[in-house]
Order: C-alpha cells, then sequence, then structure tokens
C-alpha cells in the first residue's frame, strides 16, 4: 500500500498505470473489442440501449392524456435549482459580495455584459432579463443532464421502465416553448419600440405598389410599370421576411432539440463501444455544446430584438 | 432492396450529404473572420461575435440533416 513519504514521480507513475489498466479492462469489455476480437469481458458488457426521440412518462395519466415525464421532472430540477440559487445568494445581501453573492453577481455582470454589448446601454437592459433568463435556463438543463442520475435511475411507468430523469431540452416541447417565448418576446418589443403600422410595414409594404397604380390611373404609364414592377418586388420581399419570421421558431427548436439529443445519444454510443475512459472527452465536449447552444439561443433572440427595434430608416440604411 | 436496407441508406447519405455544405459554410465563415482579425485586431469582440452568430446559422442546417438520419435509423 503506499506510505505516506512517496515521491511525486512514484504517485505520478501510479496514476498513469491506473488509468491504463482502466482504459484497457474498459476497452476488453465493450463493443468494439467484441467485434475485433469476438470475445469480451461478459460481466463488465453492457447492451445498447435504444435512443428513445419522445419522452417517457413516469406516471399514469393525471388528467386527460397528460402525464408526467421524466423530461418535466428534469425541467423541474433546473427550476428549483435555479430559484434556489438565487435566493440562497441574495438572502444576506452584503455591499462588498462574497461567497455565492458573489458568484451570481459575476455569471450576471458576465452576461450583462454580453448583452449590452450586442444592444447598447439603455436597450440591454430591457432585453436583459428575458435573454438572461434563456440563457441561464438552457444551460441548467444541459449541464444537469450530464449529472450522473439522469438516465440510470430507473423508473416503472406505463411505458414499461423508464429513467427518471432526462435532460429536458431532448423533449421537442422544450426547445419549442423556448423558441415560442423568444418569437413573441421579439415582436412585442419591436412593436412597442417602433408601433403597429411601422412594424407591419416591414412586412407588407404596399406603398410602391399603390403610388404605382395611381400613376397608371393618371395615365402615366412608364414611370407607372417601373413603380409597379418594384412595388410587386417589395410585397414579395415582404412575404419572405414574414415567413423567416415565422420559420425562425422551427430552426431555434430544432437547433436546441438536435443539439441536445445528439448528444445524449452519443454519450449513450460510446461508452457502449468503449465503456469508462474514453467517454471523459466527450463529457467534456457536451459541456461545451451546452454552454454554446445556450448562448446562440440567448444571442439570437437578443439579435433579431436588436434588428426589431431599429428604426424603420436605420435598418434600411444597414441592409 | 428491402425496406431496413433502404432505411439505413437513407440514413447514411442524409447526414454524408446534408453535413457537406455546413462544413464548407463554417470553413469559409471562419476564412473570413480570420481575415478579418489578421486585418484589424482591434475588432476582435465584434468580428468574434458575428462569426459565432453565422456559425450557429450553418450548424443548425447540419443538425436538421443529423435528425433526418437518426429518424430513419432508429425511430422510423
Amino acid at each position: 500500500m503506499p506510505g505516506r513519504g512517496m515521491s511525486t514521480k512514484m504517485k505520478v507513475t501510479i496514476l498513469v498505470a491506473l488509468v491504463l489498466a482502466l482504459l484497457i479492462v474498459g476497452f476488453l469489455s465493450g463493443e468494439l473489442a467484441k467485434s475485433m476480437f469476438d470475445a469480451t469481458i461478459e460481466p463488465l458488457h453492457i447492451e445498447l440501449e435504444k435512443p428513445q426521440l419522445p419522452a417517457q412518462p413516469v406516471t399514469d395519466p393525471l388528467f386527460g392524456d397528460f402525464s408526467l415525464t421524466n423530461t418535466i421532472l428534469a425541467a423541474w430540477l433546473t427550476i428549483i435549482l435555479l430559484v434556489g440559487v438565487c435566493y440562497a445568494a441574495t438572502r444576506k445581501m452584503r455591499a462588498v459580495p462574497s461567497g455565492l453573492q458573489n458568484l451570481v453577481e459575476a455569471a450576471l455582470e458576465a452576461l450583462l455584459n454580453f448583452v449590452q454589448g450586442v444592444a447598447g446601454e439603455k436597450n440591454g437592459r430591457r432585453f436583459f432579463p428575458v435573454i438572461a433568463t434563456i440563457f441561464l435556463f438552457v444551460i441548467t438543463n444541459a449541464w444537469l443532464g450530464l449529472l450522473p442520475g439522469f438516465g440510470s435511475i430507473t423508473a416503472h411507468g406505463p411505458e414499461g421502465e423508464v429513467t427518471l430523469l432526462r435532460n429536458a431540452s431532448t423533449d421537442i416541447n422544450v426547445p419549442l416553448a423556448l423558441a415560442l417565448v423568444s418569437f413573441v418576446v421579439v415582436e412585442f418589443w419591436g412593436l412597442s419600440a417602433v408601433g403597429f403600422s411601422s412594424y407591419m410595414r416591414r412586412f407588407v409594404n404596399l406603398g410602391r405598389l399603390r403610388l404605382g397604380m395611381g400613376q397608371l390611373l393618371r395615365g402615366k404609364l412608364k414611370s407607372a410599370a417601373t413603380s409597379i414592377f418594384s412595388g410587386a418586388i417589395d410585397v414579395f420581399v415582404g412575404a419572405l421576411e414574414a415567413l423567416s419570421e415565422v420559420m425562425r421558431i422551427v430552426s431555434f427548436t430544432f437547433r436546441l432539440f438536435g443539439n441536445m439529443t445528439a448528444g445524449e445519444i452519443l454519450l449513450i454510443v460510446v461508452p457502449f463501444l468503449v465503456p469508462w475512459v474514453v467517454a471523459l472527452p466527450f463529457y467534456g465536449l457536451e459541456l461545451l455544446v451546452g454552454f454554446v447552444q445556450a448562448l446562440i439561443f440567448a444571442g439570437l433572440t437578443l439579435v433579431f430584438a436588436v434588428i426589431a427595434v431599429a428604426p424603420h430608416g436605420a435598418k434600411q440604411e444597414a441592409a | 432492396m428491402d425496406a431496413e436496407a433502404m432505411k439505413m441508406l437513407g440514413a447514411g447519405l442524409a447526414v454524408g450529404v446534408g453535413l457537406v455544405g455546413p462544413g464548407v459554410g463554417i470553413g469559409i465563415l471562419g476564412y473570413g473572420a480570420m481575415q478579418a482579425l489578421g486585418r484589424n485586431p482591434e475588432a476582435r469582440g465584434a468580428i468574434m461575435t458575428n462569426m459565432i452568430l453565422a456559425i450557429a446559422f450553418a450548424e443548425a442546417l447540419g443538425i436538421y440533416a443529423l435528425i433526418t438520419g437518426i429518424i430513419l435509423a432508429m425511430v422510423a
């Protein structure tokens, strides 16, 4: 047994030997070794669980068709964690923060700098609550899903044995809800900033078409033709803009859903192929992906909000 | 060819061909960002923000292809 007087070199050697042993044993008990050598360390071999796309219910239906799914439980856990941390950090607030208050303040300040960097001072303050909430919700969902317990604790549900907790963003309803919130909030900010008619003029731009019609009735045929032509193009571009606004909901949903589901499937398949040590870099990748997806969801909402509240003239100038 | 084989083939093609576009697109974006950064290192913040944004758009298209492949291979 290692004693107290061990040199650093000895400790490093033992550590490296341990990791190497885990690597070799892990490799030999996985599916890769099974297909290469046709044999594996049977007691350690696991079967591949089939990845499920829809969320699985954990209880019997409560009312109608609705039953608690494992993703709902995970989302509740996220909410409890976020609210609990914020509550604990603000209980005894000091002017010079320390401990948990310091951590929360640092995170919020980083977020505020990011939001104000993209949207400017005043608008940044106005957009900050929703953007920061979206960011914190997505990132907590993603990172909680990596903890042990998510995917390993099973329960008896109406559809057989299912895992009790699952990354909330792998249920397509959660990214859809976030995308709808983002859409509604961006439209609300746009409408409240420039007014209803001015905002709608982005999508329904009949100005030049009407001008062309007027010129036609007055007999100026050549200018009428060009006006009607460019008016028709304006209407078409406006309709395209409206379509792309709606398509944003779809793209937000599938970006977040796809990244989280693909990550979950990756973390199921890699330990099946080569158990133990090799899965560690993939956990690192999933940490990064969770952070980047949260940043992208919040950041894209922010960018579209900035575009929506830009005064009409400035937008045409920028475009 | 039976349905199972077609599904597997479809999944492979969906992901393989579908990810060429986003791959090339992200490469071009990175190239543009590196050039801009080389010319004007002071504008690092704006360049990085816009690059990450554009990469998110390109990557979303790749994710659509991946979802199609996953659905074909594992759910359908």
